[in-house]
C-alpha cells in the first residue's frame, strides 16, 4: 500500500447544538416497496432545515410502546414559506418502528433535531453517492441537494437482490436532471451488475475524473469496505455510521465509535477546544460528531 | 378533588411552597437533574431553564479524565434502558477550569458528583475544588455498576463507606450527598453508615445491574456484559429501596429511579423523600425535569397543599395518608424496617 494522504476534517469544528425537540404531524405515510415506508412530517416553525446526512429522534407520543426515540435519518426536505415537511424511509423492522408504521397522516409524533453533522456536499471532487440497501435513505436527500447545486452526481447503489433497491426509480429521477447516473448491483446478479458496491465502484471510478468525494451510507462492513478503498487510492470518503443511541444530543455518551490514531492525536491536540459533547481521546460519538465521518477519522479494525 | 386525606381545597400553583433542606442546603424546588443524564448541565442550557430547577447534579467527575467503556454502551429494554458507560467524563481539572465557570453563568445550583477508586481520589477531588465558587454540595458516587474498579461492588461495604464519608466530612463544609447502590443486601445498613460518616443526605437509588442478550449472536447487548438498568421499569424497585432507606435514617433521602413524571416523582415524596432526581426521563425528553416540577408543583395545587413539606411522607406507615407532621415520623420507621 502508498502511502497517502488522510483526507480527514480539518479541525474538530464547533457543535453548536440547534437541535428543538417539537411536535411534527404526519402528513404522508405509504408504503414504498419491499417492505418500505415512506414518511412525511410537517415540522413547526422553528424547527431548522436538515442537512443530508443529519438525523433526528422520533418518539411517539405518550403513550409509547417503546421508551428511547429512535434516531432516524432524513431522506428528504421540502421547504414552503419557511416550514419544513422532513421526509424519511425506513423498514418497520423493530418494536419502535412497527408501532411507527401503524401510525396516519393527521397523527402527531415528538421530534428531536435536526442531530449530528451531515455530508460534506460542498467538498471539491466529483461527488459520488454510495448506498448499501436501506441506507439509500440520506442520499436520496443527498442526490436532492446536490442536484440543487446543479453538481453532476454519481450514484452506486448495491442491494443482496432487485426487490431491496428500494428508492432506485426516485432516485434515477433525481439524477437525470443533472446528467448523473445509476450504477446497481445485486449480490445475485437479478439487476444491475452481479457483485457488491466496492465492485461496482471499483469499475466506476476509472472513468470518472478524480478526486473522487463518496459520500456512503450501508452496513457497517459495506462502509468499512469503501472507507478503506477510498483510503488507499485518495479518495475521500464520508461514511454514515450507526449506532444504538439513547439521547442522541451527546449527552448520554452511549454512543462510541473508535477513533483512528490520526484523529485521537488531532483530538489530543485540539482537545481543549473540542465540546465536551464530542467523544474523547478515544471514542468519538456517532450522534454530535457523526453520524457521518471522514474514512480517516475512525478505527475500521475495531469498528463492528 | 378527592382521594387524599387532609387536603384542602385548590391553591393557585404559583403559591404551593416547593423548598426543601438538604442538611444546610436549601433548594428552591425538589427537583434535581440525575447525574449522568444531564451532561455537564450547559448542554441542555438552550432547552431548558436550569435556574428553575432544585439543582443540577452534573456528570460523575473522576481525577483524571476517563474514556469509558467499549461499545456496545446502551440496550433498551422492557420500559427501561441498559447503560454501561464507565465514568467517561472530561477529568478534574477541565471540570474547574471550563465546566464551573459555565454553569455559574447560567444560574444553575451545582452539584458537584464526584467518583473516586479509594477513599484518597475522592478526598483528593473534595479539596481540589474546595475553593472553587458556585458549588452547593458534592454528591459521592459511591455505586457505579460500570466500572472495574471503585465501582458499586467496592462501596457495598458499610464500614468503608462510613470511613470514607468521615474522612471527606473533615475536608470540607458543602453538604455531602452519599449516592447509594440498590444490588446491596441491605440498603438500610449502607444508608445509616453514611448518616454516621457525617453525610448531610442520601440518594436512593442508582442504577441496579441488570443484562440483554443478543440472541442472533448469542451474546450480551453490552460488550462489558452487564449494565445499569434505569428508567420506569425500576421506579417500583427504586421506590421501595428509597423506602427502606428513608425509615432508617434522620438525614434526608433524595428520591431516584424511574421518574417520568410530576405523579411519579410525587411516589418518592409521598414515601417520605425530601427530594428527587429526574434521569432517562431526560434522555427521552430532555425537558424532562422542568415538566416534573410544573406537573408536581400543579398536582400540589390542584389537592390543596400549599407546602410540599404538608404532603411529604403521607404513604409512610403512620403517615396514613394525612399530611405528615414536620420531622420524621419514627414510628412509621420502625415499622417499615420490622417488615419480615
Amino acid at each position: 500500500m502508498t502511502p497517502v494522504a488522510i483526507p480527514t476534517r480539518a479541525t474538530l469544528d464547533h457543535y453548536r447544538p440547534a437541535w428543538r425537540q417539537v411536535t411534527a404531524r404526519i402528513t404522508r405515510h405509504l408504503d414504498h416497496g419491499a417492505g418500505h415506508r415512506w414518511l412525511d412530517l410537517e415540522m413547526p416553525a422553528g424547527f431548522a432545515r436538515p442537512a443530508a446526512g443529519q438525523f433526528v429522534q422520533l418518539l411517539h407520543e405518550p403513550p409509547s410502546p417503546v421508551l428511547l426515540p429512535r434516531p432516524m435519518s432524513v431522506a428528504g426536505v421540502t421547504t414552503r414559506r419557511g416550514r419544513h415537511t422532513v421526509g424519511f424511509l425506513y423498514a418497520p423492522v423493530g418494536a419502535g418502528t412497527r408501532a411507527l408504521a401503524a401510525l396516519e397522516p393527521g397523527d402527531q409524533v415528538e421530534v428531536l433535531g435536526p442531530l449530528g453533522r451531515g455530508y460534506p456536499l460542498d467538498a471539491p471532487g466529483t461527488p459520488v453517492l454510495v448506498a448499501g440497501g436501506r441506507g439509500v435513505a440520506p442520499l436520496l436527500f443527498a442526490a436532492d441537494e446536490l442536484a440543487a447545486r446543479g453538481r453532476r452526481t454519481e450514484f452506486v447503489f448495491g442491494a443482496r437482490t432487485r426487490g431491496l433497491l428500494v428508492g432506485v426509480s426516485e432516485a434515477k429521477t433525481r439524477l437525470a436532471g443533472i446528467g448523473g447516473r445509476m450504477h446497481v448491483a445485486t449480490d445475485d446478479g437479478s439487476r444491475g451488475r452481479r457483485g457488491n458496491v466496492l465492485d461496482a465502484l471499483q469499475a466506476l471510478a476509472p472513468r470518472l475524473d478524480g478526486p473522487l468525494v463518496l459520500h456512503a451510507c450501508g452496513p457497517h462492513g459495506m462502509l468499512k469496505a469503501v472507507a478503506l478503498w477510498a483510503l488507499e487510492n485518495g479518495h475521500s470518503a464520508h461514511l454514515a455510521m450507526e449506532s444504538v443511541m439513547a439521547c442522541g444530543t451527546g449527552v448520554c455518551r452511549g454512543c462510541p465509535l473508535p477513533r483512528s490514531a490520526e484523529s485521537s492525536g488531532r483530538f489530543r491536540r485540539e482537545r481543549a477546544d473540542a465540546p465536551s459533547l464530542y467523544g474523547n481521546v478515544e471514542y468519538a460519538m456517532c450522534c454530535t460528531e457523526g453520524p457521518v465521518f471522514a474514512a480517516g477519522d475512525l478505527d475500521w479494525s475495531r469498528v463492528t | 378533588m378527592s382521594g387524599v386525606a387532609g387536603a384542602g381545597r385548590a391553591v393557585a400553583p404559583r403559591s404551593v411552597d416547593l423548598s426543601v433542606k438538604l442538611g444546610r442546603l436549601t433548594l428552591a424546588n425538589p427537583i434535581l437533574t440525575a447525574s449522568g443524564t444531564f451532561g455537564y448541565g450547559d448542554e441542555y442550557a438552550h432547552v431548558v431553564d436550569l435556574e428553575r430547577l432544585g439543582a443540577v447534579v452534573t456528570k460523575t467527575v473522576t481525577v483524571h479524565p476517563r474514556v469509558g467503556n467499549a461499545p456496545v454502551r446502551i440496550a433498551e429494554t422492557p420500559s427501561g434502558m441498559l447503560n454501561s458507560i464507565g465514568l467517561e467524563n472530561v477529568g478534574i481539572e477541565r471540570y474547574a477550569r471550563e465546566k464551573l465557570p459555565k454553569l455559574r453563568s447560567l444560574g444553575a445550583t451545582v452539584i458537584v458528583s464526584v467518583g473516586g477508586e479509594t477513599a484518597r481520589e475522592l478526598a483528593r477531588l473534595v479539596e481540589s475544588l474546595a475553593d472553587e465558587r458556585g458549588i452547593a454540595g458534592f454528591e459521592i458516587n459511591f455505586s457505579c455498576p460500570n466500572v472495574a474498579r471503585g465501582g458499586a461492588r467496592y462501596w457495598a461495604a458499610p464500614r468503608r463507606l462510613e470511613r470514607t464519608v468521615r474522612l471527606l466530612r473533615g475536608l470540607t463544609r458543602h453538604p455531602l450527598i452519599a449516592k447509594l447502590s440498590p444490588d446491596v443486601t441491605s440498603i438500610a445498613d449502607t444508608a445509616i453508615a453514611c448518616e454516621q460518616g457525617g453525610a448531610d443526605a442520601l440518594t436512593a437509588v442508582n442504577t441496579f445491574v441488570g443484562m440483554a442478550i443478543d440472541l442472533e449472536h448469542a451474546r450480551p447487548k453490552l460488550a462489558r456484559r452487564t449494565g445499569g438498568l434505569s428508567g420506569p421499569a425500576i421506579r417500583p424497585l427504586a421506590l421501595a429501596r428509597c423506602a427502606e432507606a428513608v425509615a432508617a435514617v434522620r438525614i434526608p433521602v433524595i428520591g431516584s429511579g424511574g421518574i417520568m413524571s410530576g405523579r411519579d416523582a410525587l411516589e418518592f415524596i409521598a414515601i417520605g423523600a425530601a427530594a428527587v432526581q429526574v434521569g432517562t426521563a431526560s434522555f427521552v425528553r430532555p425537558r424532562a425535569s422542568e415538566e416534573v416540577l410544573d406537573e408536581m408543583r400543579a398536582w400540589l395545587a390542584a389537592h390543596g397543599y400549599r407546602r410540599l413539606a404538608d404532603f411529604r411522607g403521607a404513604a409512610t406507615e403512620g403517615g396514613g395518608g394525612r399530611p405528615a407532621p414536620r420531622g420524621k415520623t419514627r414510628a412509621g420507621a420502625r415499622g417499615l424496617r420490622e417488615e419480615p
